[in-house]
């Protein structure tokens, strides 16, 4: 690498001079190998352009022309060598340009580099050379990026094909141009590489090139140079005053450049904005902004707690005279009787005794299986009021809070129940009843996943593990609609042998009910169905479970059977409506009139009923029959309306 | 009347979505509360076939087919595939995984798409524990 040494230490110390003296001294080997040189041929066509006419004019120009390129930029300090070295090293990405293209082929080795500096004048003539001078900076600016490949390629190949492919870059960077972007930016790299592309050519050559330098060394004194180095800084001092202006004139184009900016800026924000929705939809309902209100969607009230009214009872219960209503609706829910009798007689006992916490608890049972969920919330709340210890109204409450969307008021229901049951487990204070967001609903649901998982552990043998915690556990995953994990703790409850609250031959019904309904909501109705009909089995006055087999019914589209089963569920209701109704006209006499009766019995009806039975009717498309669903309907006169396979 | 199309088995969804909103009044004013906008899918069948369906919840809260009522504009637009609109439905997919995983695309409004799951939520009736 001896030239290389010599390159720094020689008085130019700036290489890009040195090379204008190769070229210089190249002219005569050049001459000398291209007389001898045979017709046809890549490298003799451009020669024959370039030296066709004017030859020596030509010649000269473009001897003066690296000069004024290396010359170019400001001090010489970015070109020396180091410099240039370090630039290779990092060359792979190298925005090496049309320039170092034309110059790269010629380096290839001696023999090629004279045609190399016999073609430069073609890829490269003073027309060029104008041109170049005329261009548009950011044409010229991005002629590097276009060009780069296949200047690398071109490094590899013949001379000849090297060229092209310069020119090439060339008509690119020329077609960017009309391009809008290719910012300011881009310059600085331009006049580094403007050196490179000699930088690369020096090093390149180092073998077969070390003759040559050191005789180019020995022309170092030429006087000329001086002068033509004097007139190239002048132009390149010209061209690039030109650059700086027609880059600042350009604020245009940079205005437009910065406005796509600004759009990306905005596309990116929105699409960030919108990763974060989609993974804390609930969360949004945090922001609390007027913008997020009711966003939590139709039917779930993830943060607040429900506002819970006081129980309101029929006005006219057939119950009431009796001495123990309490036995009385005990008996009719072990028979497995009318439900909305049951409810009837519970309601009385606690209209007896206020203080009644298992006629209240009894009731709030009656009235979820009757698929009558608000009053069984609100009779199960009263029964907490009156024994905050009540398991059995704990575990009905979360059910009915799940079912009707208020999670976090479900988990923390299940949490004191937990608490209640096993009060090792709790380590830390209860969770408040704050309002709270998505976030912290699920940090409670995993607490309170985490007590049910350590209550469940309490007892290692799965057989004599306490179903009641399963029945939670389920419940929990339910709510988090992990279904499948909600579908083996309600297995689990059923298959247990020990003897819970939620296993016992009264509630087994429940336990089908809740793995059917769990079933459903995973889109598994099929076996849903098979679940319901075990439930019904068990009590074919179960009206909730009826109306879910309607429900499922529907989501097979089996609508005949929905309405079916859903009349089924109706008449249900209807039953205490007839007896009630009798019951009024002996209390109060022959002059009511039936509207009169229709208004009586109608506290605590379930609409959730009458809306699906409508729904079946239209996706049936008897619209005829679905107005003529509601409240004091005769379930019986839509039978034989529709046929049922 | 139906909406549905015998191509695009998943848009039987339509009249069930149809139904629910007409069955109870409560229930379409909370809809047309809550979604305030007009809901577009533009489902996709197996056999490269397109077709939209639109949910109003701007004023009617009706379902037709079609991109919007007439002389108006969607306020979010759904792509998705008959397939992924089926287990959406049915409550085997998730729209926000959906979304993820590039089998939902939406035009328009993506806030407003946030709502329209527990729309068909709604549609598909819930059971109960």
């Amino acid at each position: 690498m001896s030239f290389l040494g010599g390159a720094e230490c020689s008085t130019a110390g700036n290489p890009l001079s040195q090379f204008t003296k190769h070229v210089h001294d190249d002219k005569s080997l050049q001459r000398d190998r291209l007389v001898g040189r045979g017709p046809g041929g890549l490298q003799e066509s451009m020669r024959g352009q370039a030296m066709g006419g004017p030859q020596d004019n030509m010649m000269n120009e473009f001897l003066q022309q690296p000069t004024h390129l290396s010359q170019g930029p400001g001090p010489a300090s970015p070109f020396a060598m180091e410099h240039m070295r370090r630039e290779l090293e990092r060359a792979q990405h190298s925005e090496s340009s049309a320039w170092a293209t034309e110059f790269d082929p010629g380096v290839e080795g001696p023999a090629q580099m004279d045609p190399g500096m016999q073609a430069g004048p073609a890829g490269f003539g003073p027309a060029e050379f104008a041109k170049y001078l005329q261009m548009n900076p950011t044409a010229r600016t991005a002629s590097p990026t276009v060009a780069s490949q296949p200047s690398m390629m071109g490094y590899q190949r013949p001379m000849g094909y090297g060229m092209g492919m310069g020119g090439m870059g060339m008509g690119m960077g020329m077609g960017m141009m009309a391009q809008p972007y290719a910012p300011q930016n881009f310059q600085q790299p331009m006049q580094q590489q403007e050196g490179k592309g000699k930088g690369r050519m020096v090093e390149l050559d180092d073998k077969d090139w070390e003759a040559q330098f050191a005789q180019l060394e020995k022309t170092d004194q030429q006087k000329d140079l001086d002068a033509l180095d004097a007139e190239a800084n002048a132009r390149i001092e010209a061209e690039l005053n030109e650059m700086d202006r027609s880059v600042l004139s350009n604020s245009d184009e940079f205005g437009d450049f910065e406005s796509i900016w600004k759009g990306i800026q905005a596309e990116t924000d929105r699409a960030r904005q919108l990763a974060d929705d989609d993974s804390f939809l609930d969360a949004m309902h945090m922001g609390e902004g007027d913008r997020w209100e009711g966003f939590d969607g139709l039917n779930t009230h993830s943060a607040r707690d429900p506002l819970v009214d006081e129980y309101l009872f029929e006005e006219e219960n057939l119950f009431k005279d009796l001495s123990n209503p309490f036995e009385e609706g005990m008996r009719i829910m072990e028979e497995g009787g009318n439900l909305s009798l049951a409810a009837l007689a519970f309601e009385a006992a606690v209209q007896k005794d206020p203080q009644h916490v298992a006629a209240w608890t009894k009731l709030g049972a009656a009235q979820a299986q009757n698929e009558k969920e608000t009053p069984a919330i609100r009779a199960l709340e009263q029964a907490l009021k009156l024994d905050p210890a009540n398991l059995e109204a704990m575990m009905g409450l979360a059910v009915s809070y799940t079912n009707e969307g208020y999670d976090s008021t479900a988990y923390r229901t299940l949490e004191r129940w937990v608490a209640t049951k096993y009060p090792s487990l709790i380590k830390e204070p209860l969770s408040s009843d704050a309002e709270m967001g998505f976030t912290d609903r699920h940090i409670l649901h995993t607490k309170v996943t985490d007590l049910f998982i350590q209550a469940a552990q309490l007892s290692p043998s799965g057989e004599q593990m306490d179903p009641d915690v399963q029945v939670g556990l389920g419940v929990l995953f339910y709510g988090a609609e992990e279904y499948d994990k909600a579908v083996d703790c309600f297995g689990a409850a059923l298959a247990s042998t020990e003897s819970g609250v939620t296993n016992q031959s009264s509630q087994i019904h429940l336990l089908w009910n809740r793995l059917g309904a769990t079933l459903a909501n995973s889109g598994r109705s099929e076996e849903a169905i098979d679940a319901y009909e075990r439930a019904l089995d068990l009590r074919p006055n179960f009206v909730r479970a009826r109306y879910n087999l309607g429900v499922s019914c529907i989501n097979i589209g089996c609508f005949e059977q929905a309405a079916q089963h859903l009349l089924d569920a109706l008449s249900m209701h209807k039953v205490v409506e007839r007896e009630g109704r009798e019951k009024a006209r002996q209390v109060v006499g022959d002059g009511v009139s039936e509207a009169q009766l229709d208004n009586m019995i109608h506290q605590n009806q379930s609409t959730n009923l009458y809306d699906t039975l409508r729904r079946v009717f239209s996706q049936m498309g008897r619209r005829d029959l679905a107005d003529r669903v509601g409240p004091g309907m005769d379930a019986e006169s839509f039978r034989g309306e529709f046929g049922v396979q | 009347m139906s909406l549905k199309i015998d191509s695009f088995p998943s848009s039987a969804a339509f009249d069930a979505i149809a139904a629910s909103l007409s069955a109870s009044d409560a229930d379409r004013k909370e809809a047309i509360k809550k979604g305030n906008g007009i809901y577009t899918f533009a489902l996709k069948n197996g056999a490269g076939e397109t077709a939209s369906w639109y949910l109003d919840l701007k004023e009617t809260g009706t379902v037709g087919k079609g991109e919007a009522p007439e002389g108006k504009k969607p306020t979010v637009t759904l792509v998705l595939s008959d397939k992924d609109f089926q287990s959406l439905i049915a409550g085997k997919a998730n729209a926000q995984k959906l979304f993820m995983s590039g089998k939902l695309k939406v035009r328009g409004d993506v806030m407003k798409a946030t709502k329209v799951e527990p729309l068909l939520k709604k549609a598909q009736g819930g059971a109960k524990l």
